[in-house]
């Protein structure tokens, strides 16, 4: 943003390009969080999964019966997150600048591509060796829920397993090395028996000309089939074409209307039933000098009755 | 010795994936052309265009960056990881423990990240048409896979495939929530392989693109890794379906040639029969349309939800 000048995503575009090094970092950021393999927030969303999965040995019946509900909201939450990742590091960083501000745009300062290497590499050591990091904490686990995990280091090969060696195991660091191994490999294998060749030439896309950048997938666009099939029960989204008759000349227009359900049915109610508070109790406030004293004496007689009580 | 043999076995598996995933192609296309009295062309078909692609010079667009030209060999190493992960004719190989099906899944889920990024790079509006129709789909699959994960983990008391494996062939019997799971799980995988109601493989019509849409740009070797990895996918597909609800056959890994053979000529079988049961399916199915795609693996969504609460109740009680 700072390199870019620029604060709307929807003026981004080609970010890769002229900060080569922010998206990198960025890229290994958007992996993390979106709980891909190998890094740690897969990791973190194995391990829930793997509670979620001893549940049916809960007592409570209620909580028993909660926790798949919870799975299918984390999985859920988690592929969204990733699709919104997708979106942001797609608009933002791929494809081409949208705006001069972000064909200008530079890497920023040393200190600050610091910070998100540090960062990054902490994403990636949690990711392949977890189980160091679990054995790390887990006396603060202990101390908050009074159980906790056996001791993970002692595993063969770094792996983890968190219940018992027979039932299930991740292993970050194989998994990581095997796909860069078979990533290279191919890499060497078709280099040198097929062709390492490489020409430029302006995009296909169907035979269609270059166009202007703004034809490019923007991030309301890219939103538009995920915001189609759910935005319709989470947000109560309305579409509204307004297509003038024919002869008109006014431009049609496509109009959204995205309500926040929970601000619609927790926060307005509150509000209106504060108001209602509010406002009938202003009455108080035009009241006599012998109503107040009658009032002031009725309350004393309560709140004594009360301490009585 | 036995580590060798392991070492060997794990091997021969994942070149064995390699090998079968194009002939999968080459077979499902030969099919549904015999069953619209075509000819069709032949089954190596799929590594001849492999082969002729990887000898051919990539046309880059111009603008074109790292990322694109990385994402092919991200993908599909990704996706033969998870595919080797998967087990075809022996159970307990040796990295089977590496990774569980959680991890296969999100590995998936990788590759398709990438690809989708891939998609976004060169800045055509078509790659962008491809990709977010992709985030679409993906966010409504992968929640139904892993509920299916959940269903058959909670049967089986773990989420190992090969101890899932196991399990399911020293306890052959029928379940209601493993047969929800199955339909689920066909469901899933036939949107995730974009196979013909949800999208044609054959096709480059605008308005039917999805994962095509995303691989529009490629050319020469990338183009060639990128079908070989989406070869793979539905390969492990069909391991998957195999391995899980149909294991019969499956040798342990201890279990010295012979039965690792009978293993493996099993696994050839299942999936020519899981084949041909594809290509009849996409000849008497039409596509549907993209917004009707939700509503598919919506009722996957929910069949995978409702095998995870059957399981949960039954066992409880």
């Amino acid at each position: 943003m700072n390199g870019s000048g620029e604060r709307s995503i929807e003026r981004l575009g080609g970010l890769i390009h002229s900060m080569p090094k922010t998206a990198f970092l960025f890229l290994g950021g958007c992996v993390a969080i979106s709980a891909l393999p190998p890094l740690n927030g897969f990791v973190s969303e194995w391990l829930v999964f793997q509670a979620i999965l001893l549940s049916p040995s809960l007592p409570q019946w209620t909580v028993k019966l909660l926790v798949p509900a919870v799975g299918v909201a984390l999985a859920l939450s988690a592929t969204l997150g990733a699709g919104c990742y997708i979106r942001a590091y797609g608009v933002a960083f791929l494809g081409r600048p949208r705006s001069e501000a972000a064909r200008t745009a530079t890497d920023p300062d040393r200190w600050s591509l610091g910070t998100m290497a540090v960062l990054l590499t902490m994403c990636l050591m949690a990711g392949l060796l977890p189980s160091l990091v679990i054995d790390t904490i887990s006396p603060a686990a202990k101390d908050f829920v009074g159980g906790r995990m056996p001791t993970q280091a002692e595993l063969s090969w770094l792996s983890i397993a968190p219940v018992a060696e027979s039932r299930s195991s991740y292993n970050g660091l194989l998994v990581f090395v095997f796909i860069l191994f078979s990533a290279y490999s191919a890499r060497w294998i078709i280099h040198k028996f097929g062709s390492a060749r490489s020409r430029r030439a302006p995009a296909w896309d169907c035979g269609y000309i270059e166009t202007s950048p703004m034809t490019q997938y923007t991030g309301s666009s890219f939103a538009q089939p995920i915001r189609r099939t759910l935005g319709v029960i989470a947000f109560s989204v309305k579409e509204r074409l307004d297509m003038p008759a024919p002869g008109d000349m006014r431009p049609a227009r496509l109009s959204i209307e995205i309500k926040d359900r929970i601000f619609d049915y927790l926060y307005a109610p509150l509000t209106r039933a504060v108001e209602t508070c509010a406002s009938g109790l202003n009455i108080l406030s035009l009241l006599t000098i012998q109503e107040y004293l009658a009032l002031v004496f009725g309350a004393l007689v309560f709140l004594l009755v009360l301490v009585a009580i | 010795m036995n580590f060798l043999f392991d070492l060997v076995a794990q091997g021969a598996q994942m070149l064995l994936a390699l090998a079968l995933a194009p002939l999968l192609i080459g077979f499902v296309r030969k099919l549904k052309a015999r069953l619209l009295h075509r000819k069709g062309p032949p089954i190596i078909q799929p590594w001849r265009d492999i082969i002729r692609l990887l000898r051919k010079e990539v046309v880059l667009a111009e603008n074109a960056s790292w990322l694109y030209r990385s994402a092919p060999y991200l993908i599909f190493a990704m996706t033969w990881v998870a595919a080797s992960l998967v087990p075809t004719f022996a159970t307990g190989l040796m990295f089977s423990w590496a990774a569980d099906l959680i991890a296969i899944i999100a590995l998936l889920g990788s590759a398709r990240f990438f690809l989708a990024l891939a998609g976004m790079d060169i800045g055509t509006s078509f790659g962008g048409i491809g990709s977010s129709r992709e985030a679409m789909f993906g966010s409504l699959a992968e929640p139904a896979t892993i509920m299916i994960v959940f269903t058959v983990s909670f049967v089986a008391g773990t989420t190992q495939l090969s101890e899932i494996a196991a399990y399911m062939a020293g306890n052959l019997e029928l379940r209601a929530s493993v047969g929800m799971a199955l339909v689920a799980l066909l469901i899933v995988a036939i949107a995730e392989n974009g196979r013909v109601p949800v999208d044609n493989p054959a096709t480059h019509l605008e308005l039917t693109m999805v994962h095509e849409a995303m691989v529009l740009e490629y050319s020469g070797r990338y183009l060639a890794l990128i079908e070989l990895a989406s070869a793979l996918k539905l390969l492990l597909y069909i391991s998957l379906i195999a391995c899980v609800f149909f294991p019969v056959g499956l040798a342990r890994h201890d279990a010295g040639l012979q039965a690792m053979a009978i293993g493996l000529g099993a696994y050839v079988l299942k999936l020519a029969i899981g084949e041909g049961l594809l290509a009849l399916f996409e000849t008497s199915r039409a596509k549907m349309r993209v917004f009707r795609v939700p509503d598919f693996l919506g009722a996957g969504l929910m069949l995978g939800l409702l095998a995870t609460l059957l399981v949960f109740v039954t066992r409880s009680l």
